[in-house]
């Protein structure tokens, strides 16, 4: 039999894990609880961080989104500032597992599981989102990107916790995407995905332009020194197939059971193409044509 | 440990283990085997159940997760004889073939439509999303699920 | 919610309330006081011989009542039909990764897991073989010995047909084409897996109630696996939560028996976790096939198909299964010149079994697929050229089956034709958007119905006028999901003018019910539909007989037999039923009525084995389907757009339940033609082994289908129906293969035809792509 323990604030999530060190804490437990079903995660001790109210609130701050951990992908896809200012992330939030799924997980969950395939990470990537990390002692602020080493693998201490994500709100007029590829349209794990945000001046020449990919390498993957020769070009398909052939070529994806490295690769080459169709339909390209 | 909830608004103390899967309390220990179990890792949607009025998977939740809580299971739809308008339209829609995923369809359908009391089937279909059936080909599903919707909207 | 209706019109399910309101208790759902868990200790070895099982610590775990291994078993332990040679437990060696090895029986299921850890098996580790071509060669490890050297060795059964003169006429062709079809193998992934409890009862009964499609076959299989006289068995059937052939025969019920006989009279109980269900459970056979297609001025003129199918460790229904695909090689053409050779082989891998479509499936997936590979070669409309070699009754297929009864293909075919998706497809196709590419496909086929010319097709259908006026019906065909039992009431409904209602129904009880066969083969509704419809026009002619004697007339036709009662015409005076019912013994209000399906006798150009394995049919149902999908030039996904499914099913006796069949049919091939692959490594682990990672359609996958039934009238089939069950998922495979043909611009030999597949065919229209 394994504890169970759902600490009501900070306080008891201390005292609690104070007594059972070696308690691993379950942010809605979509993943946690498979894992310990599947023999591939152990845990004695559970210290469910639901009950902490202020780890499931979204707020804004200084031209900051505060997000809580335990809020769920259905609080995000609810919330309005998120819908309005982080459509990349609301996309991505929107197709995570089922809805029930979406009831549960966090995003907290999402990016403390590390998982190259997680759906919320690539549009954070691109948002530059901060965690702040509480422990014990205090707090501390850390960049995602640095904060995820590896697959499944973060640089949370021991007794730490993700308490929320903190995301600029991107300058007026800046677009967001994320475009999945799973095996099927629910339920699905990414095989790649991508998230891109994205600003055009009038003349539809880049000012910004930033790329994450997903489930291509061991973390999510960014390519800052091929975002910077898209700056001051004119937006257009053959700039896309450019990136996307760039950024093919610098990513080393594996094979598994939902696909092989070659058609990871391909995905990497042709998911900025999406971008194209995208604006389109919104009549940015065709509106200045 | 002793928990208390509320079980289709009846208030349950029950004394269990805290790390026993509400799917197993609802059916071995309580009697309610509406809820089902096709996967045990949240990817078939037959163990649905309400808690505070959301849709959530009892295969991947906790008994201690249940202290307080509101629970709704397919046993506490309807109200006595009276089937629940989802519950009319599976039936009469002809939704409902081995029905072994029916109670959780209608759970998760049950939390759409006090999202979206209006869905279009594109809605219905990406609400139904996680779970599996494996004999309708869910198209009689989406039908019951919007005209369950209508009678519902021409009701309130 | 339904009153009095119809054949013909709709009925909504008897089972709908009980089941909407979560209330209906499937074999699942028992949890009998007092009762042990029973589970499994599997083979982690893909073929070895068992040295040594030791179970002793595993029996000291607090919580543990037995545990239990082949010494323990009376009887031959041995299930399967026609072939036995599956054990309950494995007794010398192990064939497949799943092989179960030990049966542990415990107070709770945590100690049921501690005590199967505990349970260490030694192995002497024997070569094994997962490829069938492999399996067939003379150096390959054997897996069943002791059978008889003239079979080969690994070939569970294999035959040759063979009409006209092939090798001259292939020379006569004026279009040729070939191509090797690998087709997937497929999870049945019922949503209920397999489940059931079991007691001894205090007279010595061993009374299992089980999720099966076959409890009287079961209880054949089970009194000669442990030892114990047939009258001594009872298997109960409840509601299924799905079958689709994978609870065609013994799933979890010999373990059961086994451990209720061990279990100190206490009730047990075993339901497969997903996880163990996917490896233990039978999967539609993986199948390789080779197909030769020629016309001659348009008209098929030759054509060779070799059937090699993987039926895994154990023969299953491998035999049945390949002899409906030899069968149906030809599809519904006519062609003369004919070679089809059949293999059906064991190999290390999980067991193959019977799957909706049951080997039909396979085959059709080839041919039809060949059909328009000829057409494109020899400049052909892919439809027109099917009208003009499909089979009418009176006909005979290119296997040399005789169309016999009622016939429908061609107007299914013409019905497609006309429909405005084949007449503008061009300009759908055309219209594609950017980055898309379009493609609509076509294919057609049959389906046959029972179990064939040696095997008897029989169902005993049983009827009761209870006391109160109502009428109880003994069902002795599982309902699996297909409404079966829905279907009887409409049909006792029809003949005794009563409402539903009027009905309570008796699910399949070895004890109370008649052996009426198993709930498969496009059978359940045409046997025992006949059956019951002779039973309930026997109680009719009872209960207007009786009215006679009450004074209500003398002549019979006088009396109307109307909801409730009985209404003497001439004087407008009426009987209640109950009254009726009260003038009756018992032994009278009981009508049971026999009725045998009728078969194919005619001499065939087949080998008696594949004869006897059920080659050929008589009944027929037939189909042409059209899907129209779009393929996304980037990623290689696939949209299904539209689908449509026009079926030659007889009469429709109840629209909804139609549909039902159609659209979840439908739905189910998808998943067959699209994402379904239920992946084995070389060495015999599943991969696939959950949910998370066996890819089946979602509400978000599939479009709405459209259902277009041709009505032809068999003769032989109640109210003029034949069975829709399996015709429907033998179709969306090829039809969706030749829509992807036609968008990609060229031919995935592979299914299914999901991303993994497509990413070669990406590759090369990568280039073309960004415009």
């Amino acid at each position: 039999m394994k504890n169970v323990i759902l600490p009501n604030n900070r306080e008891e999530l201390w005292k609690t894990w104070e007594t059972f060190p070696e308690a691993v804490p379950m942010a809605g437990g979509t993943d946690l609880l498979v894992g310990l079903r599947e023999n591939k995660r152990k845990a004695r001790t559970i210290i469910g961080l639901e009950k902490i109210r202020e780890l499931c609130q979204v707020s804004l701050q200084d031209g900051e989104i505060l997000i809580g951990a335990m809020v769920t992908h259905q609080q995000l896809l609810d919330t309005p500032a998120v819908a309005a200012h982080l459509p990349g992330l609301h996309g991505a939030a929107a197709v995570v597992g089922s809805p029930a799924v979406r009831h549960m997980g966090t995003i907290g969950g999402n990016i403390c599981s590390a998982s190259p395939a997680g759906d919320t990470l690539p549009p954070l990537y691109t948002l530059g989102a901060r965690l702040e990390l509480l422990n014990p002692a205090g707090s501390r602020v850390v960049p995602l990107h640095e904060f995820i080493l590896g697959p499944g693998r973060t640089a949370l201490h021991q007794r730490e916790i993700l308490s929320r994500v903190r995301i600029r709100i991107p300058a007026p007029g800046t677009r967001s995407y994320y475009f999945k590829v799973g095996q099927r349209k629910a339920l699905a794990i990414s095989i790649a995905s991508m998230a891109a945000l994205l600003q055009l001046a009038p003349d539809r020449s880049v000012m910004e332009a930033r790329f994450a990919w997903g489930s291509v390498g061991p973390t999510v993957m960014r390519f800052p020194e091929l975002e910077k020769t898209l700056t001051g070009r004119t937006f257009s398909p053959d700039l896309l197939n450019e990136l996307g052939k760039a950024a093919a070529a610098r990513v080393a994806p594996i094979s598994d059971i939902r696909g092989h490295a070659n058609y990871r690769r391909i995905l990497v080459a042709n998911l900025p193409l999406r971008l194209s169709a995208a604006l389109a339909q919104e009549g940015v390209t065709k509106r200045d044509e | 440990m002793k928990i208390t909830f509320y079980l289709n608004n009846v208030k349950q103390e029950i004394e269990t283990q805290p790390d026993r899967r509400v799917v197993d309390i609802l059916r071995e220990d309580l009697g309610l085997t509406g809820t089902k179990e096709g996967c045990g890792s949240g990817e078939c949607g037959a163990c649905t159940i309400l808690a505070d009025g959301v849709s959530k998977l009892s295969c991947l939740m906790l008994a201690a997760q249940l202290e307080n809580r509101r629970i709704l299971t397919i046993e506490g739809l309807a109200s006595g004889e009276e089937l629940h308008p989802l519950q009319k339209a599976f039936v009469e829609k002809g939704a409902i073939q081995c029905g072994f995923c029916t109670p959780g369809m209608i759970m998760a359908a049950a939390d759409l439509l006090q999202r979206n009391p209006a869905p279009d089937r594109k809605d219905i279909r990406t609400a139904l999303s996680g779970n599996l059936c494996r004999c309708t080909g869910y198209q009689k599903i989406i039908d019951a699920v919007e005209s369950a919707a209508e009678t519902m909207r021409n009701k309130a | 919610m339904n009153g009095l209706t119809s054949i013909g019109a709709p009925l909504t399910r008897v089972d709908g309330p009980a089941k909407a309101r979560g209330l209906e208790k499937y074999a699942a759902d028992h949890y009998p006081p007092g009762l042990l868990w029973a589970g499994v200790k599997r083979s982690d070895h893909a073929h070895a011989m068992i040295k040594k099982i030791d179970i002793f610590s595993a029996g000291t775990v607090p919580g543990v009542a037995a545990v239990l291994t082949s010494k323990n078993i009376k009887g031959s332990n041995r299930v399967g039909l026609p072939e036995m040679d599956q054990p309950i437990l494995a007794d010398d060696k192990v064939r497949f990764r799943g092989d179960p090895v030990a049966l542990v029986l415990a107070e709770d299921k945590s100690a049921l897991a501690l005590a199967l850890e505990q349970i260490s098996v030694e192995y002497q580790v024997l070569n094994a073989v997962f490829d069938p071509e492999q399996a067939m060669e003379q150096d390959a490890p054997v897996l069943h010995e002791n059978r008889g050297a003239d079979k080969g060795k690994n070939i569970l059964i294999s035959g040759t047909l063979k009409r006209g003169n092939i090798t001259e006429a292939l020379e006569q062709c004026d279009a040729l084409v070939e191509g090797e079809f690998h087709l997937p193998r497929q999870e049945h992934a019922y949503l209920e897996t397999e489940a059931g409890v079991a007691r001894l009862t205090g007279d010595n009964i061993l009374e299992i109630t089980v999720s099966t499609q076959t409890p009287y076959r079961d209880r054949t299989e089970l009194a000669h696996a442990l030892g114990l006289p047939a009258d001594k068995i009872r298997v109960i059937a409840p509601y299924l939560g799905g079958g689709f052939g994978g609870k065609d025969g013994i799933t979890v019920q010999g373990l059961l028996g086994l451990a209720a006989l061990h279990s100190g009279g206490r009730p047990v109980k075993m339901w497969t976790t997903r996880e163990e269900s996917f490896i233990c459970s039978p999967k539609r056979h993986p199948a390789r096939i080779r197909y030769r297609l020629g016309c001659k001025n348009g008209t098929l003129h030759a054509m060779t198909c070799r059937i090699i199918m993987d039926t895994g460790a154990y023969a299953s229904l491998g035999g049945p299964v390949l002899a409906m695909a030899m069968e149906h090689a030809a599809g519904v053409y006519r062609i003369p010149h004919v070679l089809v050779e059949g293999y059906s082989v064991y190999t290390n891998n999980p067991v193959s079994g019977a799957f909706r479509g049951f080997g039909a499936c396979q085959v059709l997936a080839g041919l039809e697929q060949t059909v328009d590979m000829l057409a494109v070669k020899g400049g052909l409309d892919a439809l027109e050229f099917r009208l003009k070699n499909a089979v009418n009754r009176g006909d005979t297929t290119g296997c040399g089956v005789h169309m016999s009864n009622s016939t429908g293909i061609i107007p299914c075919l013409k019905t497609v034709q006309q429909h405005p998706f084949w007449v503008n497809r061009d300009k759908w196709v055309s219209e594609a958007p950017a980055f898309k590419r379009r493609g609509v496909g076509i294919a057609a086929g049959m389906q046959g119905t029972g179990y064939g010319p040696v095997v008897p097709d029989i169902a005993n259908a049983k009827i009761k006028l209870l006391p109160e006026g109502r009428f109880r019906i003994y069902s002795g065909v599982s309902d699996m999901g297909q409404g079966n039992n829905s279907t009887n009431v409409h049909i006792a409904g029809e003949v005794l003018c009563q409402e539903p209602d009027a009905f309570e129904l008796l699910q399949p009880d070895t004890f109370r019910t008649l052996p009426s066969g198993s709930s498969s083969a496009s059978r359940t509704t045409f046997t025992f539909g006949n059956a019951l419809k002779e039973a309930c026009i026997l109680l009719k002619e009872r209960i207007l007989a009786r009215a006679c004697n009450l004074a209500l007339g003398v002549y019979k036709e006088d009396l109307l037999l109307i909801p409730g009662k009985v209404l003497h015409l001439p004087t407008g005076r009426e009987i209640p039923l109950a009254l009726i019912a009260s003038a009756m013994a018992e032994d009278e209000r009981v009508c049971v009525s026999t009725w045998t399906a009728p078969v194919a006798r005619y001499p065939d150009s087949v080998n008696p084995e594949i004869r006897a394995a059920g080659f050929p049919h008589r009944v027929f149902s037939f189909a042409c389907h059209l899907v129209r999908l779009e393929i996304d030039e980037l990623t290689g996904e696939i949209a299904v757009c539209d689908y449509l499914a026009c079926t030659d099913g007889g009469r429709v006796l109840n629209p909804q339940a139609y549909e039902q069949q159609i659209q979840g049919g439908v739905v189910q091939g998808m998943g067959y033609a699209l994402w379904e692959d239920f992946k084995v490594a070389e060495g015999g682990e599943t991969l696939t082994r959950n949910l998370a990672t066996y890819i089946l359609p979602t509400a978000a996958d599939v479009p709405n289908i459209i259902s277009l039934p041709v009505e032809t009238e068999e003769e032989t089939g109640p109210f003029g129906m034949k069975g829709i069950g399996e015709i429907v998922i033998n179709l969306p495979f090829p039809a969706i293969a030749n829509a992807v043909a036609m968008g990609l611009g060229r031919r995935i030999f592979q299914g299914p035809l999901n991303l993994e597949h497509l990413q070669e065919a990406l590759q090369g229209s990568e280039k073309e792509a960004p415009q």
